[in-house]
């Protein structure tokens, strides 16, 4: 290129740089088979082909600059998201992008520099590793020199005894009047039969290496002296805190199936296990809790019986992780399965789950709440009870629902109350979780609210509601309060009376009660609408069933 | 927008892939026969296509690689065997490239064929290669591309650097993991990946450098030298430049938990006793907990984990050590084993125990390949280092005596030397050499007669290598 660039190389070259930056901040942000992702890199591309079209494009790095010939094109200061330093950290001194430069090269050079760079990665290595042709760079030597004493010594220590002339005079001669004969080995030329043989065992050894270091470490743990214990255990918590992150749900399983063979007593063993209870702990923290949850909304772990496997190994301490997960998880899928592994972990730790409930989440307390009506454990039912004057109406529901589903002596107060609840889908619920119940009790409950007077203010739908709930008994006593309430005549109040006499219809016509036929061809004639609808859908029920 | 696919090096690929086919089929079946025709014209499209938009398509080797139109083609292992015959066929004849400069015809290639089999046996193939290609207007051989004799120097002086540098890295890691001190990671990644380059680039000069053996302090040497061994293995048997670091920082790594063995063991200049022995069998399981207290885990680090831990424990699982539930080695550390133990027998350690030469190592070895050692890749590493490793002190015919300085890989029976003395044994300057010289005659000017052993006669071999 030439040596004086042209004001109009200085502004390409400065664009070129401006997307590169761009670039970081997309491919940071969203996945790689996002659109923006895509055309980010297609962008940087179009720029560094149309400057390399004229020639390549070398750039120098400095501390804090980046340089095109003389001129800075790029300036930055602090160590926050500057380009020129992170180049420069590492040694790298210049990069140049020749002709030819792919799209795929230019793809990946762009993830190079996006990665965060971690502690263990750096620039120059991920460039290398990719190798890529049309991108070179130049690295400071010094940057990677020791001490640089230490060739000289070596060297003059390696050349210090130069071979004595009468030495190799005696080699010579002995060495000509000796017989021994070759120790040499032959060299067989390598065949394609080698060759396939090589790949078949190259291919062989791509199983997972961390499912061997995981057997290795507890072969070490299994033969070693106690003091190493705590070492060895760290980093068996280590490789399970990788496999995670990873989201590789075998190996951590794995570490787990390692440990039952620990032996179960003597006193090296309880030394043994306390350093076991750690790595479980670790397994169970919210930090780790959480990697797992991300896995689940990103479809990484999919195998929810692998999970809940998993899971099972966790002590309660990862009850509270999952509970504080459950919250932030984007997926219904993830949180399904989330709610399974509580409703698994929680079944051994009632009161652990029942922390939940005072999650400041309204749609967590749900959630657990779920997760105890779902276990079908009587034991549940206080827990569940706590929540119901939760704020949010739609945890009262679900508290209604357990409860209904649950049983018990327990719950009928609760139920009860919830009655008259201010929420129509509450006191809805509650008739259903009544009706669930279906108990003598249950259903004086219900008769007696539905005569009540707040009954008789309320809208047609949920009185509807209620004698449907009522139908399901299909008791004497039901039936008889339906057929009083058809014959009910009242000179006060008639719209209200009309109301009870069609939902009383229409919860007889559901349970197909004979006796009440002379009654409805009565109503049949009603001269309101509603009345003789009603009575004539329950006559065809009663009569043809449907 | 047009996108360029990633595969856009394939045609370069197939090419050589191709040449490769063709030259082989050719060795065994006369050019007209019918499975060269069907190779031949598997190939023409590929070089006609490609001349379509270039004026011409040249071959070439140059170090490790070839090149396509100056285009390095990156290969797989499938591709392994078929490139590493054709850099055999090259290397045999002196040819550095070949070039097709019109679109071709059958004919064309048989042409080309037959003279490219028959030059073999002249006494300056790549002259009679030219000769004989004379009328042939389409395809023109060219020379190895020389590094000039600066550049030779400066490479020297590079290999030289890089050597001693990972020596000393390696010192310090294994001095500040004594000393509880953090270890930085980088800087090894970066030393392996510098000395995978120089591999790459001209093997014999940094497999040369593992050749001398006689430095002071042997386990930071040997580190180094295993996995420079290590990695022209790796490097042999097709892995990537990722998994040749990955295998270069595992073993430089392999013996890193010798540093917690007590140096009055480990410096032990007579024999060991029973319980010495073994503390220092210990020095695999301390490898593990050197490497996590070195490095988080990632993938290089496990693997690097295995290796400390498999090393010496041998294919047939005799070493150290025992595990309850057996287990393949992994492939690492069957590459380390082998260089582990080359390197071990050939140096002087500082137990009583005189180096074996480098012959000598070898044919120990074939006898426990198969039994400790996987016969496949000690076939493999027996290929990289010769029949005379580069090192080995030889008496010609000439009744010269030499010392081998590197591979010829067009024929690793006869490896380049250096000449230390004349017929009647006088000391004289140096003087390179290679076996595969030949006089007018097309005979060979100078043959090994046998191996001697240098230190038997106080011969410093770091005299010539260094
Ligand atoms: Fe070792
Ligand atoms: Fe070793």
């Amino acid at each position: 290129m030439k040596a004086e660039p042209q004001p109009a190389d200085i502004k390409a070259a400065q664009d070129v740089i401006a997307s590169f930056q761009k670039a970081r901040k997309s491919l940071r942000m969203y996945p790689s088979n996002n659109p923006i992702y895509v055309r980010t890199i297609e962008d940087v591309f179009r720029r560094l082909d149309n400057i390399l079209e004229i020639g390549p494009l070398e750039l120098g790095v400095r501390q804090n600059e980046i340089l095109f010939g003389d001129t800075p094109v790029y300036a930055a200061s602090g160590m926050e998201d500057n380009l020129a330093f992170f180049f420069f950290k590492d040694g790298l001194r210049e990069i140049s992008f020749k002709s030819g430069l792919t799209l795929e090269e230019t793809r990946e050079f762009l993830e190079a520099i996006s990665q965060d760079s971690g502690m263990d990665e750096d620039i120059v290595t991920l460039l290398w590793e990719k190798d890529l042709e049309h991108i070179k760079y130049v690295i400071d030597e010094n940057f990677l020199l020791e001490d640089e004493t230490y060739e000289t010594e070596a060297v003059l220590h390696a050349r210090e005894e130069t071979t004595p002339e009468e030495d190799l005079k005696r080699a010579h001669s002995e060495a000509f009047s000796s017989s021994t004969p070759m120790s040499a080995p032959e060299i067989v030329p390598l065949s394609s039969a080698d060759f396939e043989e090589l790949m078949r065992e190259v291919r062989l050894d791509s199983a997972d290496k961390l499912i061997k270091l995981i057997s290795i470490l507890f072969d070490i743990l299994s033969d070693c002296q106690p003091a190493l214990y705590p070492e060895v255990a760290g980093i068996i918590k280590s490789a399970l805190e990788h496999s995670i992150r990873k989201g590789d749900l075998s190996s951590a399983l794995g570490i787990f199936s390692a440990m039952d063979a620990v032996p179960p007593e003597g006193p090296v063993s309880d030394l043994l296990k306390k350093e076991m209870k750690k790595v479980q702990a670790h397994a169970s923290s919210l930090e780790l809790v959480k990697e797992l949850g991300a896995h689940l909304d990103s479809g990484q772990i999919r195998d929810e019986e692998m999970l809940i496997d998993y899971v099972r190994r966790l002590d309660s301490s990862a009850i509270a992780s999952l509970i504080a997960v459950l919250g932030d998880l984007k997926t219904m899928e993830a949180r399904k399965t989330i709610m399974n592994a509580l409703a698994f972990l929680g079944s051994k730790d009632l009161n652990a789950l029942a922390k939940g409930l005072s999650d400041p989440r309204w749609y967590v307390v749900r959630n657990i709440i779920h997760i105890f009506r779902k276990m079908e454990d009587r034991r549940c039912v206080d827990f569940v009870i706590k929540a119901s004057r939760h704020s949010d109406v739609r945890v009262r529901i679900e508290v209604i629902r357990a409860l209904g589903e649950l049983g018990g002596q327990g719950v009928i107060q609760t139920v009860r109350d919830a009655l008259d609840d201010s929420e129509f889908s509450v006191r809805s619920s509650a008739a259903r979780a009544l009706g669930m119940l279906k108990t003598e009790p249950s259903r004086m409950i219900l008769m007696q609210h539905m005569a009540g007077k707040d009954f008789m203010q309320a809208d047609f739908n949920e009185k509807k509601e209620f004698f449907e709930v009522l139908s399901g008994w299909n008791s004497p006593e039901s039936e008889a309060y339906m057929i009083k309430c058809l014959r009910a005549g009242s000179l006060f109040h008639k719209g209200r009376t009309d109301e009870l006499k069609a939902c009383a219809a229409y919860a007889l016509g559901l349970m197909g009660a004979k006796n009440a036929l002379p009654l409805l061809h009565k109503l049949r004639d009603s001269k309101n609408k509603t009345i003789s609808d009603y009575a004539f859908n329950a006559i065809k029920r009663i009569e043809y069933g449907n | 927008m047009e996108t360029k696919e990633p595969e856009q090096d394939r045609p370069f690929r197939d090419l050589v892939s191709q040449l490769a086919v063709v030259i082989r089929t050719s060795q065994l079946h006369n050019p007209a026969n019918e499975a060269v025709v069907t190779a031949i014209e598997k190939m023409i499209p590929l070089i006609n296509g490609l001349l379509e938009d270039e004026s011409s398509i040249q071959v070439e080797l140059v170090g490790e690689y070839f090149y396509v139109n100056e285009n390095r083609v990156k290969f797989t292992m499938e591709h392994l065997l078929n490139f590493d015959f054709l850099q055999k066929e090259f290397a045999k004849r002196s040819v550095g490239s070949i070039s097709f400069l019109c679109p071709v015809a059958v004919e064309n290639i048989q042409n080309f064929l037959s003279v490219f089999i028959a030059c073999q046996y002249a006494p300056d193939p790549y002259e009679a290669l030219v000769a004989g290609l004379a009328q042939e207007k389409c395809i023109d051989p060219g020379v190895v591309r020389r590094i000039s004799v600066d550049g030779e120097h400066d490479l020297r002086r590079a290999v030289k650097k890089t050597y001693f540098n990972a020596v000393s890295f390696t010192k310090g890691v294994m001095n500040k993991l004594k000393a509880g001190e953090r270890v930085n990671i980088k800087k090894a990644k970066r030393i392996v990946e510098s000395m995978v380059d120089l591999l790459l680039d001209r093997e014999e000069f940094l497999l040369g450098m593992t050749a001398i053996k006689n430095y002071d302090e042997y386990t930071f040497h040997h580190s180094v030298n295993v996995s420079i061994l290590s990695v022209a293995l790796g490097q042999k048997i097709g892995l990537s430049k990722k998994d040749l670091m990955e295998l270069g920082l595992a073993a430089l790594f392999h013996d890193i938990g010798k540093t917690e063995i007590p140096p009055l063991i480990l410096n032990k200049p007579t024999s060991f006793t029973d319980e010495e022995w073994n503390v220092l069998k210990g020095h695999p399981v301390h490898g593990v907990r050197m490497i996590f207290r070195m490095k988080s885990f990632d993938d290089s680090s496990i693997r690097a984990a295995i290796v400390a831990y498999e090393h010496h424990m041998h294919q047939d699982h005799s070493g150290y050590p025992g595990i309850k539930k057996l287990k393949d080695l992994d492939l690492y550390s069957r590459i380390v084993s082998l260089a582990d133990q080359y390197d071990g027998m050939t140096s002087s350690r500082v137990y009583a125990r005189v180096p074996m030469t480098p012959d000598k190592a070898l044919s120990l070895m074939s006898k426990r390949a198969g039994v400790q050692l996987d016969p496949l890749l000690f076939k493999f590493f027996i290929n990289l280092v010769g029949v005379y490793p580069i090192g080995s002190l030889i008496m010609l015919d000439t009744r010269e005596l030499a010392v081998i300085s590197g591979v010829n890989n067009g024929d690793f029976q006869r490896p380049k030397m250096i000449l230390i003395t004349d017929g009647e044994g006088n000391k004289i300057t140096p003087v390179a050499a290679s076996l595969t010289e030949k006089d007018g005659l097309g005979r060979y000017t100078r043959n090994v007669m046998r191996t001697l052993d240098p230190v038997k006669y106080k011969i410093n071999i770091a005299e010539y290598l260094l």
